[in-house]
């Protein structure tokens, strides 16, 4: 009996021990295969983060070359640490030759840092600065740009980046600077109206009544000497009637002078007009298109801006050749005037191989009384009339001065008989 | 002997005016509309020449209420401002002649346009002239085929002797054609000729033209036989043509390009006898820029 105990208690420690092999190796097997199967989650993890830390990358790269302002980030010495596809292209390199070289080298091809760096005052301040305004000459081209700098911290709260955020606002400055300009001219334009005609009141009695003086003498009675200082009045007079008639000109809105004409016409009067009067020998060569467009304008007005566009090509010409004279070179000037169609508008190009414009006066030619004749030869109203002139009539006038040709150019929009019907109503 | 009143603020213009007309006719000025209108009590005038813009009532108010009370009595308007601003308001108070305080002050043109208003002797180019006018030319056309071959023999005429033609040859084409096409018509008014057609003028019909220069200046007149042109429509055409209305009309323009491209331009009107159209251009540019209204109407 206590064998077949013994037996049963042996048999079930056996089967107990089984068991708990069993259930022990099941146990490792279940533990393993959550290990195995948590590492598995854990790699798939990693890679889908990484897959999108990478897309972040790119996207973000994407941003910053999309940009069309100008970024990079820079180091305490000035070093790229990296720059965007519009800082690349602005400095006309890659963007991966970028990085080690200094920005002001590549972007204002200087040989230092600007004396009024933002990023430095941001490395040090630890702040950003924002639309620093900049205006330098790159390649004798005045370039106007706003930046603005951040630092980037580090853990520990340093300043290791700036990053700068810069705008080439050359055209908007350009723009701007027209603006006031034109607004000047519009204030200057109706003030002078007023005055001119105002003038015009005492002048027009001052005139008359020495030119009677001078016609009756005795009525007045005036002796030689009287007659010879009322004469220079009347020259006075004359001389003031004329730079009134002039300011007129300039402020007068002629409204609804407008025929329908064609510009080769308008050109060569012009031409003709400036002929008439003694010049020096000067070869005109002309190319004039025979399908041009019409336009409507009021040819006396345009044909006053080719009379002042020819006048100036002459007397620059004629300047030019007093130089060659005096260093005994041979020169021999030359007028070109071309028009042609472009893009539904009629374009008058006048050259001339003469002085030519320095670039100091580039932009103040258009504006009244800049002259760069000697006083009493022009009051130096002619461009800025013609810039009026053409304004009104919805056209533009610019110019281009290279090595030897100087060109003006007047652009002016063609007509079409539908569309006036249209803007009558 | 023609009495003249002269209405103006400014005391140099008004003596000035005086001290030149003085030697012709008998002058009298006022400094204001007011003052004026109290010397037409007292005094009958024969021309009123009046400023537009006076402190109180305006030139052309004026002068309206002179032609009121004196129908008799012809006007003028003198102005140193836009002559092109007012002939909407010339035209309604029946002015038809505004003349431009120059600098230098042209008392040709004054006198004669004083002149043609008070004596109704208006017509001729050589009125218009200094006593040295030298006549170029005279021609008549009769027919449409001859319009472009006396053109152009006056163009010749300038360039060659003159050697300017100004914007002649551009007016001349508008006020010829205007001449043949547009002036002739039958009793009703309605249009005798269509445009560019081939046209013989009547026996009683022609188009007269002059042309000749003076020391200061040159100029063509082109008179047509009978004409159906008033001053009301020649002021309303140009204001129209001026406010930019009348780009595209056919008649209006000529006068309109004529007046804008001469110095000068003159209609002389004997309604249902002849119309003149003078244009002139000065050798010199004292006088240009200023564009008067000198439109005579007998």
């Amino acid at each position: 009996m206590v064998d077949i105990l013994l037996l049963i208690v042996i048999t079930i420690s056996i089967i107990a021990n089984i068991l708990i092999f069993i259930l022990y190796k099941k146990q490792r097997e279940i533990s393993e295969y959550f290990k195995r199967s948590l590492q598995e989650k854990k790699l798939r993890h990693d890679t889908v983060i990484t897959e999108k830390i990478t897309l972040g990358k790119q996207q973000l790269e994407a941003v910053f070359d999309a940009i069309t302002d100008m970024i990079c980030a820079i180091d305490k010495d000035f070093n790229i640490v990296r720059a965007n596809k519009s800082y690349a292209s602005y400095s006309k390199l890659s963007v991966q030759a970028l990085p080690g070289k200094k920005c002001f080298e590549v972007f204002f091809k200087r040989k230092t840092p600007c004396s009024d760096c933002p990023a430095k005052i941001s490395f040090t301040s630890q702040k950003p600065i924002f639309k620093h305004q900049k205006k330098i000459k790159i390649n004798d081209k005045t370039e106007y740009f706003l930046i603005t700098t951040y630092p980037v911290n580090d853990s520990l709260g340093k300043t290791i980046n700036v990053i700068e955020h810069i705008r080439h606002n050359t055209e908007e400055k350009m723009i701007l600077e027209q603006l006031i300009r034109s607004e000047k001219l519009a204030t200057i334009g109706t003030m002078t109206a007023g005055i001119a005609h105002e003038l015009l009141n005492p002048l027009s009695g001052i005139s008359g009544t020495a030119g009677n003086m001078i016609q009756m003498p005795e009525k007045y009675g005036l002796n030689d000497k009287g007659i010879a200082r009322i004469t220079s009045i009347i020259e006075s007079a004359n001389r003031a009637g004329s730079i009134v008639k002039d300011l007129l000109h300039l402020s007068r809105k002629e409204e609804g002078t407008s025929i329908i004409t064609n510009a080769n016409e308008i050109v060569i009067k012009a031409i003709d007009a400036v002929r008439m009067k003694d010049i020096p020998p000067i070869e005109f060569k002309m190319s004039l298109e025979d399908n041009l467009p019409k336009i409507i304008c009021d040819p006396g007005k345009i044909q006053q801006v080719f009379i002042n566009l020819l006048t100036n090509a002459i007397q620059s010409i004629e300047a030019k050749k007093q130089i060659y004279e005096q260093a005994n070179k041979s020169y021999s000037g030359v007028i070109l005037i071309a028009t042609h169609q472009s893009k539904g508008n009629v374009q008058i190009d006048i050259s001339d191989n003469g002085i030519g414009i320095d670039d100091s006066i580039k932009d103040k030619i258009f504006e009244p009384f800049f002259t760069t004749r000697s006083p009493g030869e022009g009051v130096g109203l002619g461009l800025s009339i013609c810039q009026k002139i053409i304004e009104e009539h919805e056209g533009k006038i610019f110019f281009e001065s290279k090595e030897t040709f100087t060109t003006f150019s007047v652009v002016l929009p063609s007509y079409s008989k539908k569309e006036v019907r249209e803007v009558l109503g | 002997m023609y009495s003249i009143l002269i209405v103006d603020d400014e005391f140099s213009i008004r003596t000035m005016l005086m001290d030149y007309l003085e030697e012709f006719y008998e002058v009298e000025v006022a400094e204001n509309a007011q003052e004026a209108l109290n010397l037409c009590k007292k005094k009958y005038f024969n021309l009123v020449i009046s400023d537009i813009n006076m402190p109180g009532m305006k030139g052309p108010e004026l002068l309206l209420e002179i032609k009121r009370l004196y129908p008799e009595t012809r006007t003028a308007l003198i102005t140193a401002y836009n002559i092109d601003d007012y002939i909407n308001l010339a035209r309604k108070s029946g002015v038809s002649n505004i003349i431009p305080k120059t600098s230098p002050f042209n008392f040709k043109e004054l006198f004669d346009i004083v002149d043609g208003l008070l004596t109704g002797n208006i017509f001729g180019l050589r009125r218009y002239m200094n006593d040295n006018y030298i006549n170029f030319g005279e021609f008549c056309i009769k027919s449409s085929k001859e319009a472009k071959d006396v053109r152009e023999a006056i163009v010749t005429l300038l360039k060659e002797r003159l050697g300017v033609i100004g914007d002649m040859r551009l007016i001349l084409d508008e006020i010829i054609t205007n001449a043949i096409y547009h002036a002739p018509a039958f009793e009703d008014g309605t249009k005798k000729y269509e445009e560019f057609s081939d046209v013989v003028l009547e026996p009683q019909e022609y188009v007269y033209l002059e042309c000749g220069y003076d020391s200061e200046k040159y100029g063509v007149s082109v008179v047509d036989k009978m004409g159906r042109l008033t001053k009301e429509i020649v002021l309303y055409k140009i204001e129209r043509q001026i406010n930019g209305k009348g780009i595209l009309d056919d008649s209006g323009r000529g006068i309109h390009m004529s007046r804008l491209f001469s110095d000068r331009l003159i209609i002389n009107i004997a309604p249902k006898i002849k119309t003149e159209v003078i244009m002139m251009n000065y050798f010199t540019n004292k006088y240009r820029g200023y564009k008067p209204v000198y439109i005579n109407e007998l």
